[in-house]
This record gives C-alpha cells, structure tokens and sequence, in this order.
C-alpha cells in the first residue's frame, strides 16, 4: 500500500458509509438468528404456542418450559369473547353496551396488572410479561363457564337454572384460581404463598361475580 | 461522467458534490449474477407484500378510528376491530416487516434460571434480497408517524371526554411505541443511549439544509453569468 500513502480526500467530498456493530458479542448464528425464516414459519410457530398454552390451561401441570416463552395473545382473545358475551347484560343499558364493554376490559387487564405488580413487590422472581400471560390463559375456564351459562339462560331464567350457573360458576372459579396458582405461587418464597393466592383468587371471583349476576335483556 | 445535473454548462470545480458512484446506501459486490437477480438489485422495493402490509394495518387502524361512526353504528364493533388491526399490526410489525425491510428483530428471552431479558438483533450482512433505502424509509416513516397520530388522538379524546375510546387509544399507543422503542434499540446496537442520539440528531439537523442552500445559490450565479455575456 505504498502508493496510497499521499492520496488525500478534499474537504467537501462527503465520506459516508454505515458500520454495522454487532449486537452482544455472545449469540451465535445458528441458535439465535431467526432473521431469515420465513414468514409461514413465524406464523405456525406462534400458533403453536398459543394452543400449547391453552391446552396446559386445561391440565395444570408445572411446566417451567411454558413459562418461558410467554405471549399475550391467548389473553387477548379470551377477553374479547368473555368481554363480546358480558355484553347487554344490565337493566339500564340505554345505549349500545359501550361503557360495559371497555369496562371488561379495563378490569381483566388492569386487575392483571395490579396482582402482577403485588407478585413482584413482594419479591417474586416471575417477570412482568410472564405473570399477565399466565393470569390472561387462566381465565379460559371462566370463558368456557360464560358459554355454559349463556346457553343455560336460553332455556329459562328460573331457580334450576341458577342453581346450574352457581355450580358450574363456582367451579370454574376454583379451576382458574388452582391453574393460575401451580404456575404463579412457585416462583415465592413459602411464607408469602397466601399472599400472593389471595388477590388472585379475588380477581377471579370479580369476573366470577359478574358472570353469575348477567342477565340477558 | 460529466454534468452531473445536466442543466449547468460550466460546473463550477467544487460547487455540487460529484455524483458518487454508489447512489443507494447498499454495499457493492461485484458477482455477475442472473438476469433476475440484476432486476432485484435494481429494484426500489425488494419486497412489495411486506412493505404493504407494514402499513396497512397501521393505516387502517387510524382510518377506522376516525370514520368508525359511517362504517357501523355498533360501538363493540368498531373496539373489536381497531384492537384487532392494532395487534396484527404489532405482530407484523415486530415479528415480519422489521427483519425484511429493516433486518432488524428484538424479543424477549427467558433463561433457565426464570431472569428475563430482551434481545435485539441486527444483520450483519447484507444479501442480494437485502433492503434499498426506499425501503427503509417508507419503514422508519412508519414507524415513527403513526404513534404520534395515536397521542394527538389521545388528546382530542381527552378534551372531548369521550372516554369511551380511552382504553382503546391507550391501548394503541402503547403497542405501536413499543415497536418503535424496540427497533431504534435494535438501530442503535445498545452502543450509545438513545438521548444522546436524539440530541445529536437535533444539532446537526440543519447541516444538509445550508449545504444545499450554498449549492443552489452558486448555480444561480452561474446561470446569471451565463445569460448576461
């Protein structure tokens, strides 16, 4: 390169070019680099999760490899049915179920967000993201108890079909707060269980409560 | 080549910068390739479906959300709606166009021991099918126009007190900054902050507005020189 060493660049040449830094020095192509899959795959790999979760929902066992790769998809999809089929339920609904339904909302996902934070100040070691997952899949069972009472309330409104809606409510209830439980109490040291049980169980019972008491119009 | 603009007769020796031989920002390898993969170097948009849909579903959100009252009456249709278009917009957003267009993906990753941390990746390579600048730019425009759309909405329904729409609004502005906040750290490389950036971005903003100012002056003068001999 002896030649080059008097060649000069006159000041207003602008001299451009871009430097790609590699992001952590610690990832290797192979696992991490996900960059150049194609879009299918993307798409059956995160429908394949989701259904993995729903079907964990249903049989809780711990798994820790559930935990790990969370997404907020199920939740949003139970929302938006249990919040479509809460809908028209209150006596002095005049207009077209607007407040109940941003109502039901704000309550899943704001009551999530309260139990989360309370797990993780009292010194849980679950992430953010993981515990509304868990919290938002767990409400399957109370969705499948909205269905179950929906249907009911289409053959009669009586005493039997109360009966039938406080069973089935109830346990539903008790499933949602055991599946949510064997996920979510682990991750605490042992004297605090109870603490962390008990605004769970609560903020089942609230959307217990306002399934019981629907009323179709 | 001479008569870079091809208006002036006599250019000036350093009035324009010479037009440079590589005039889109992509990396120049020199193997002959087919005939179709020349026509994919050449073109602007490498990848028309991810571009489209990069857009269209944050676009439709926004026109759904201001003209919700001609397309139906119902006020849950309309939430449901926008709160879906919103959401495959983040995931594709997140997920699809950011690595076609932009090369760039972050997630979150959970260890064994339960510590989560977020991962943000950036391609190191450039290949034939890599992203030309038009590309990018309609990504970043993108990227950055629609959460501002979010907030002004957010302050006309606060001003309004239809508060109906809060959640919605809210909902919509978090998930479209957070792919934002997400792909200016995956561009920044976790090298420098982003406030240092931005600050630097501010100052030498106005750098290529006075160079061009002083370029288009000199062809003046020159175009008067030559009418007036």
């Amino acid at each position: 390169f002896a030649g080059l060493a008097d060649v000069s660049i006159s000041e207003d040449i602008p001299v451009e070019g871009e430097i790609t830094v590699p992001v952590g020095s610690h990832s290797p192509d192979e696992d991490y680099s996900t960059l150049d899959e194609p879009v299918r795959d993307t798409i059956l790999r995160d429908l394949k999760a989701v259904g993995k979760k729903f079907v964990h929902v249903m049989y809780p066992k711990k798994s820790s490899t559930l935990l790990r790769d969370w997404d907020l998809w199920g939740p949003l999809v139970l929302c938006v049915s249990l919040a479509l089929m809460l809908q028209g339920g209150s006596a002095d609904s005049k207009d077209d179920g607007g407040p109940q339904f941003a109502e039901v909302f704000v309550i899943i996902w704001f009551g999530a967000v309260v139990i989360t934070l309370n797990s993780k100040l009292l010194g849980g070691t679950i992430s953010f993201f993981q515990s509304l997952c868990v919290l938002g899949y767990c409400i399957l069972p109370l969705t499948v108890a909205m269905l179950v009472c929906r249907l009911v309330l289409l053959a009669g409104s009586g005493t039997v079909s109360f009966i039938i809606r406080l069973i089935v409510v109830a346990a539903m209830f008790g499933w949602s707060t055991l599946a949510s439980t064997a996920f979510l109490a682990d991750s605490q040291p042992p004297n605090r269980k109870a603490l962390v049980v008990y605004p769970i169980s609560l903020f089942y019972f609230v959307i217990s409560w306002m399934i019981l008491t629907f009323t179709p119009q | 080549r001479c008569g870079a603009g091809g208006g002036s007769p006599v250019p000036a020796a350093d009035a324009l910068p010479p037009q440079v031989l590589v005039d889109d920002t992509e990396d120049v390898s020199l193997d002959f390739g087919s005939e179709e993969e020349l026509a994919l170097r050449k073109a602007r948009i490498r990848h028309p479906l991810a571009t489209f849909f990069h857009l269209f579903f944050r676009v439709s959100a926004i026109i759904t959300y201001l003209f919700c009252d001609w397309f139906s009456n119902s006020f849950v249709a309309c939430f449901v709606t926008i709160l879906l278009l919103l959401s495959f917009d983040f995931w594709s957003v997140k997920n699809v166009t950011g690595r076609l267009l932009v090369g760039l993906r972050w997630w979150n990753q959970i260890d064994e021991d339960g510590k989560s941390h977020w991962v943000f990746e950036a391609k190191r390579v450039p290949t034939i099918a890599a992203s030309t600048e038009a590309e990018a730019r309609i990504f970043w425009l993108g990227l950055i126009i629609c959460p501002v759309i979010w907030t002004v909405f957010l302050f006309s329904t606060l001003f309004s007190l239809k508060l109906k729409w809060l959640a919605l609004v809210i909902a919509g502005i978090s998930l479209q900054t957070a792919n934002l906040y997400g792909y200016i750290h995956c561009k920044l490389g976790g090298q420098t902050s982003i406030s240092r950036v931005t600050s630097r971005f501010l100052v030498t903003a106005d750098a290529p507005k006075r160079q061009a100012r002083r370029i288009s002056e000199d062809r003046i003068e020159e175009h008067g020189k030559t009418t007036t001999r």
